[in-house]
């Protein structure tokens, strides 16, 4: 398989300006050199924090973005210099309900999109229907966007991403405030992408989303890429270390504090269950934590404790040091 | 040119716009209350043509607006909706796709000069006569081409900026003003005359004026026609130089979007 996509130690920054008489320049750093490439018919996912520099990376990709420094291929062109030659074989879905005509149906959405990518009349048509029954809003398609609910926008959203049949479709967290079966539709929809031998590029910080579809992922924080390994390689990538799963009444914040703080944690992350909440911290092997693990929630009620196999998460917190 | 996309932009656009009551304000309700302000400003002006001033003048002010406040405005809608680096994105050029935007307003916007003579014949009596219906089509039509290529140059510069509203309402008046759409520009202080001069709706204002009088002077008339032409010309290749820069700098500075 060839490459689709090329990033050579790209680079972006953005500038403001604030002030009238001495205007104060001020620079970020969002993407800071990155490298990787993305093979043709695989799903790859850019993981990473808000502010990491994913979106700023996938707006370079669909030529919407100057790059700073670093070169950017998609297809084998120049993202910046021959940007004609890209834009009508890729599509790009972002995340949230902007990026439609509200005050238009789903189906005069669809139907004008399909014109500015040049998609035939005919072809177009069929292609609607499709589409519509795929994201299943064709009940609805000839309602104005605007009565819509926010996870049909984001479904129209992702028909529109699709309208041009593209060879790479790249999605800027995509599931983000979906309801759980819009996101499981929109999974199923880039599992059928890949099936048609499509190249799927995905922004995320949902680590079980990007564990369950992606081949390959790239960790990228504070704008550099800190890992890229398929799910599997990356969690063996933190072998070494291990997880305890500790279920209490109550999560003491300075409890929580003192755990992060003992030898050999490596991250600690809580959510929330039925019976209180759940501490799952990560640690380093050659440490025995249980001990002071106990007497540090010996105010709180422990319900359960289990060891864990290392997840996705784990592998994320640890290579990119938030833990600490 | 592909003419299925600037024909599905212009339904698109005026279908959007038209829904939007700020638009419909402008289209309906401003060429009737901008009739109605300058009939009573030029009623005692003394002059017999003071009806076409009425007319043409709350008529092409009415749809200057409406082009503005739609095609202008709606580079910073499209900006806030997500949907202008959409249209960026596309593999059809983003010049087509604002071209067809604005047609489409302008089409629209040429309501305002009917509402304008409605209002002047319902609410005053004023009554209009043409002397060549076929000159003052071509006038209309140039008219319309050459608010089209202004808005075009325009909406490049403004694709560039965040801070478009502001200089949409700048742009208003001047136009107006400068253009001359309800009074003669020689009354204008002779400063203002060579940037009127330079503004192709000038021109096409005094080819629709002519229309109107008792008699038409051909070859003045053609002349006008002429300098219009030439004008628009000049103004096509500016915008095309304007948007090789746009292209690039709005990618640069990241203005597609509101961040």
């Amino acid at each position: 398989m060839h490459n689709v996509i090329e990033v050579r130690d790209l680079r972006r920054e953005y500038v403001t300006q604030k002030g009238w008489v001495r205007r104060k320049k001020h620079v970020v750093e969002a993407v800071k050199g990155i490298t990787f490439d993305v093979r043709e018919g695989e799903i790859f996912g850019l993981l990473g924090q808000n502010g990491a520099g994913k979106t700023t990376t996938i707006k370079i990709l669909i030529t919407l973005l100057a790059p700073t420094g670093g070169t950017c291929r998609v297809l084998g062109h120049d993202t910046m210099s021959e940007s004609k030659e890209i834009r009508g074989r890729i599509n790009f879905i972002f995340g949230g309900e902007l990026g439609v005509y509200r005050r238009l149906s789903a189906r005069d959405n669809l139907r004008y999109f399909a014109n500015l990518y040049r998609v035939e009349p005919k072809t177009a048509k069929k292609q609607i229907d499709e589409i519509l029954a795929l994201v299943d809003l064709s009940d609805k398609a000839d309602l104005r966007v605007e009565t819509y609910s926010k996870g049909m926008i984001q479904r129209l959203q992702i028909a529109r991403g699709l309208i041009n049949d593209p060879e790479i479709i790249l999605m800027d967290e995509p599931t983000v405030g979906l309801d759980p079966l819009g996101a499981r539709m929109l999974r199923d929809v880039i599992r059928r992408l890949k099936s048609h031998g499509k190249t799927v590029l995905l922004t995320t910080h949902y680590m079980y989303e990007a564990d369950e579809l992606c081949d390959r992922i790239a960790i990228i924080h504070d704008g550099q890429i800190v890992a890229l390994d398929t799910p599997k390689g990356l969690k063996q990538s933190v072998k070494g270390n291990e997880a305890i799963e500790i279920t209490v009444d109550r999560a003491d914040p300075a409890a929580l504090d003192r755990i992060k703080a003992l030898t050999g944690v490596k991250a600690l992350t809580v959510k929330e269950c039925e019976t209180g909440e759940i501490i799952h911290v990560s640690y380093s092997a050659d440490t025995d934590i249980s001990g002071p693990l106990l007497d540090t929630l010996a105010d709180s009620r422990v319900v359960s404790w289990s060891r864990k196999e290392l997840t996705l998460e784990d592998a994320f917190i640890i290579l990119t040091g938030e833990g600490e | 040119m592909n003419l299925r996309v600037l024909a599905s932009t212009m339904a698109v656009q005026m279908k959007n716009s038209f829904a939007r009551p700020g638009i419909r304000m402008c289209l309906l309700i401003a060429p009737v209350a901008n009739t109605i302000l300058l009939y009573y400003m030029f009623q005692h002006s003394g002059r017999a043509d003071f009806g076409m001033y009425v007319v043409l003048g709350a008529g092409l002010t009415s749809l200057w607006e409406t082009i503005i406040f739609s095609s202008m405005g709606d580079i910073n809608r499209e900006r806030w909706n997500g949907t202008l680096c959409l249209l960026f994105g596309m593999p059809t050029p983003y010049p087509l796709i604002l071209l067809g935007k604005i047609i489409g307003n302008t089409v629209m916007a040429f309501a305002a000069l009917v509402l304008s003579y409605a209002a002047a014949y319902i609410l005053f009596g004023i009554t209009l006569t043409v002397n060549s219906a076929w000159l003052l089509i071509a006038a209309l039509l140039l008219s319309g081409v050459s608010f089209v290529v202004v808005s075009q140059f325009t909406a490049y510069a403004l694709t560039l900026s965040r801070k478009i509203v502001i200089y949409m309402n700048c742009l208003n008046f001047p136009i107006f003003l400068l253009c001359g759409f309800a009074f003669p520009i020689e009354t204008l202080p002779s400063w203002a005359l060579p940037l009127s001069y330079a503004l192709p709706p000038t021109w096409a204002v005094r080819m629709l004026r002519m229309c109107f009088a008792p008699a038409i002077d051909l070859a003045l008339y053609g002349q006008y026609a002429l300098i219009l032409l030439g004008e628009l010309a000049l103004f096509g290749l500016m915008a095309r130089l304007l948007y090789r820069a746009v292209d690039t700098q709005v990618r640069v500075h990241a203005t597609l979007e509101v961040f």
